[in-house]
C-alpha cells in the first residue's frame, strides 16, 4: 500500500491544493497538445528533416517530463516506496535523454556538424553552466532550494523549453518571411517572436513549480533562485545548438572554431548570468512575489508583471542589439562587452534590487520565527542559536567547527540539524501568513526531527 | 501579520509592477517601430516578376544552366527581374538577404525605367571569405516610399544553399 508522508490539509473547506493541482495539471495537459499540434504541423507543412525530427522528439519529452514529476513527488512519499517511486524515475528519464540524443544526432548530422563536435560545444558548455546553477541556488542565502529541483528546472529550460521554442518559432518565423518586408520591421516581429515564445516557454516550468511544489517555494527569492536556473538551462541548450551550426557554416573556411569559441564566449561567459537566467528570473520574481500575496487579483497581477518584464527584456535585446554595433577593431573587444552591459545591465540591476530586498525580507521574517520558537522552550530552537542561524557565515563556522571536531560526518549531521531548523522557521512564517495548507502536526513533525537530528549531533 | 511585513511585501509588489510598466513602455514602442516599418495600406496590388535564380561566373558577368531553388555553397548564384513588369513610375529595388538577415547583394534603389539594365543580381560572397554562407536567401524586390523606407514586397524568392 503506498502511503503519502504529507498529512492531509488541515482545513476540509480549503479546496485550496485540489485546485493548484488541477491548474497544474491542465497547464501541462496543454504543453503536451501544443508539443503534438507543433509538431504534427511542422511535420505535414515543412516537411524538413527539422520537422521530423520534432514529430520523433516527443516521444523524449513526454518521457522526461513524465519521469521529472515522478522523481519530484517521490521525495513527498514514505521510504518504502520512494525507491520503487525514483526507479520508474530514473528509468523514464533515462529513456528520454537517449531518444533525446538520438533526436539531436539527427538534427546536428543534417547540419554538417557531427556528434563529435556537438558533444565537444556541450563539454565546454558544461562546468559554466554548473558554476552558474552554483551561484544562483547559493543567492538564497538564508534557506537553500533542494538541488533536485533546481537541476528540474534547468532541465525544463534545457529539453522541453527549447522543444517548444523550435516548433512554434519554426511556424513563426517561415510565415513573417513570407509576408513581411525584409530589414528591421521583419527583424522586430523576429524580436517579439523570441521575447514571447521563449518567456512563455521557460516561465510555465516556474508557474508549474509554484503549483505543484509549493513547499519547497517559498518566496520572491525562490522565484528568482528557479525561473534563473530555467534560464540557464535553456541558455545551455541554446549555446549547444548554436556553437554546433555556426562551427558546421565555418568550418569550409577554417574559422569554425573561432566562430563556436566566440558563441561560447557571448553565451556563456558574458551572457551567462546577462541574458536568459535575467528575463525568466524576473518571471520567477513575479510569481515568487503572487506566492505571498492575499488576493487573487494581486497574485495574477503579479504573475504577469513578471512575464511582461522578462518578455520586454528579451525583445529589447533581440530588437535593438544591432543598434550598437562591434566595430572591426582592437576596440570591439570593449565594445562587446560594454553593449552586453548598456542593454542588459539595467535589467539584472533591477533584479539584483529585488533578489536583495527579497533575501532582506526573509531574514528578517525567519529571525523572529526562530526568535518566537525559542521562547516557546520546546527544545527545537534555543535561545542561544538563533544569531547564528540568523548568518550564512556563523552558520558556516559552527559546521567547519563540527568538521573539526569529528570530520565530515559531523558537518553533515549540522548542516542537516541548521537546514531542519530553518524549515521550521519557514513553515511557522507561512502558517502565521495564512499561506500554508498543510495541517499544524507537520510543524510538529518539523520539531519533532529538528530534536531528532540534535541528539546525533556532536556536542559543541 | 505585522505592518512591517505587510508593507515589504506589498513594496515588493509595487516595484514590479513598476517595472512591468517598464517593460510595457518598452514593448509599445517596438510595436510603434513594426508599424513604422510595416505600414499598413500599402499594397499596390503591383507584381514583379522574377525570371528565376541561376548560377553566376562573375568573371563573365552572365548567369549559366537551368532555374534552380538549391545551390552548393561553392557557387555564386544570381536572380534575373523582369523589371518591364514593374510600372516606371515606382521607386524600387532588389536585394539579397543571408540566413542570418543580412543584406548580400542589391540593385537599386531607382525607377523601375532605369534599373532596366541591372537585370542580373548576383549575390555576394561575405569579406574575408571564400564561399557564400548555407542556409535559406530569400530575393525581394521591394517598393520605395518617398523617404526610401522599403514598404511592400513586389515579389519574393527563397533559395537553399547547401552545406
Amino acid at each position: 500500500m503506498i502511503t503519502s508522508t504529507t498529512p492531509p490539509a488541515a482545513d476540509p473547506e480549503s479546496a485550496l491544493r485540489p485546485r493548484r493541482y488541477g491548474i497544474a495539471f491542465a497547464v501541462a495537459a496543454l504543453v503536451v497538445l501544443a508539443l503534438i499540434a507543433s509538431s504534427i504541423l511542422n511535420y505535414v507543412y515543412l516537411d524538413t528533416i527539422p520537422g521530423r525530427a520534432s514529430l520523433y522528439g516527443l516521444l523524449a519529452v513526454a518521457s522526461i517530463t513524465l519521469g521529472t514529476y515522478i522523481l519530484v513527488r517521490a521525495f513527498n512519499r514514505d521510504r518504502a516506496t520512494r525507491r520503487n517511486h525514483l526507479i520508474r524515475a530514473g528509468v523514464l528519464i533515462g529513456l528520454g535523454v537517449l531518444l533525446w540524443l538520438l533526436v539531436i544526432d539527427v538534427f546536428l548530422y543534417t547540419q554538417s556538424a557531427g556528434p563529435g563536435v556537438a558533444a565537444v560545444c556541450a563539454l565546454a558548455c558544461l562546468p559554466t553552466t554548473a558554476f552558474g546553477l552554483l551561484v544562483v541556488r547559493r543567492m538564497d542565502r538564508n534557506h537553500k532550494e533542494p538541488w533536485r529541483l533546481v537541476l528540474v528546472a534547468a532541465a525544463w529550460g534545457a529539453i522541453v523549453a527549447t522543444s517548444l521554442v523550435v516548433w512554434a518559432e519554426t511556424v513563426w518565423e517561415v510565415s513573417a518571411q513570407r509576408a513581411l518586408v525584409p530589414g528591421p520591421g521583419l527583424d522586430t516581429s523576429l524580436a517579439f517572436m523570441a521575447g514571447t515564445l521563449e518567456e512563455l516557454a521557460k516561465g510555465l516550468a516556474v508557474v508549474l513549480l509554484f503549483l505543484v511544489m509549493r513547499s519547497e517555494f517559498d518566496d520572491v527569492v525562490d522565484g528568482i533562485v528557479y525561473g534563473a536556473a530555467v534560464g540557464m538551462g535553456f541558455n545551455f541548450m541554446e549555446s549547444v545548438s548554436y556553437m554546433t551550426n555556426l562551427y558546421s557554416i565555418f568550418a569550409p573556411e577554417h574559422q569554425g572554431g573561432i566562430a563556436a569559441g566566440v558563441q561560447w564566449y557571448n553565451r556563456q561567459v558574458l551572457g551567462l548570468f546577462f541574458g536568459h537566467a535575467t528575463y525568466t528570473a524576473y518571471i520567477g520574481a513575479g510569481v515568487g512575489i503572487a506566492r505571498q500575496l492575499p488576493s487573487l487579483r494581486q497574485k495574477v497581477l503579479a504573475i504577469v508583471a513578471g512575464f511582461v518584464v522578462a518578455i520586454a527584456g528579451h525583445f529589447s535585446w533581440d530588437a535593438w542589439v544591432n543598434l550598437f554595433p562591434i566595430p572591426n577593431t582592437l576596440f570591439g573587444i570593449v565594445a562587446i562587452h560594454l553593449r552586453t552591459l548598456v542593454m542588459t545591465g539595467p535589467f539584472a540591476a533591477g533584479l539584483i534590487g529585488l533578489l536583495i530586498f527579497g533575501i532582506r525580507f526573509e531574514g528578517q521574517n525567519l529571525v523572529e520565527q526562530m526568535r518566537k520558537e525559542a521562547a516557546t522552550g520546546a527544545g527545537a530552537i534555543l535561545p542561544d542559536e538563533v544569531p547564528v542561524l540568523a548568518s550564512p557565515w556563523r552558520r558556516l563556522r559552527q559546521r567547519v567547527q563540527a568538521f573539526q571536531r569529528v570530520g565530515l560526518p559531523g558537518y553533515f549531521k549540522v548542516s542537516r540539524l541548521q537546514t531542519a531548523q530553518l524549515d521550521l522557521a519557514m513553515e511557522r512564517w507561512h502558517r502565521e501568513r495564512k499561506e500554508i495548507d498543510t495541517p499544524l502536526e507537520a510543524e510538529q513533525r518539523l520539531r519533532e526531527r529538528v530534536i531528532q537530528l540534535r541528539h546525533w549531533v556532536p556536542a559543541s | 501579520m505585522s505592518a512591517a511585513t505587510y508593507d515589504q511585501l506589498h513594496t515588493l509588489y509595487r516595484t514590479v509592477l513598476v517595472f512591468a510598466t517598464v517593460g510595457a513602455i518598452i514593448l509599445s514602442v517596438g510595436l510603434l517601430q513594426f508599424v513604422y516599418f510595416e505600414r499598413p495600406g500599402q499594397e499596390t496590388g503591383v507584381k514583379a516578376r522574377i525570371v528565376g535564380v541561376y548560377e553566376y561566373d562573375p568573371a563573365t558577368k552572365k548567369t549559366i544552366g537551368p532555374d534552380g531553388s538549391e545551390f552548393p555553397r561553392s557557387d555564386v548564384f544570381a536572380a534575373v527581374i523582369d523589371w518591364s513588369s514593374v510600372p516606371s513610375q515606382l521607386a524600387v529595388d532588389a536585394r539579397w538577404y543571408d540566413t542570418f538577415g543580412s543584406m548580400r547583394g542589391e540593385v537599386g534603389p531607382g525607377h523601375s525605367s532605369d534599373l532596366s539594365n541591372y537585370s542580373v543580381v548576383p549575390v555576394q560572397v561575405p569579406p574575408n571569405l571564400q564561399f557564400v554562407l548555407p542556409g535559406r536567401y530569400t530575393f525581394v524586390v521591394e517598393r520605395l516610399d518617398a523617404d526610401g523606407v522599403p514598404v511592400e514586397v513586389l515579389a519574393r524568392r527563397f533559395v537553399l544553399v547547401d552545406r
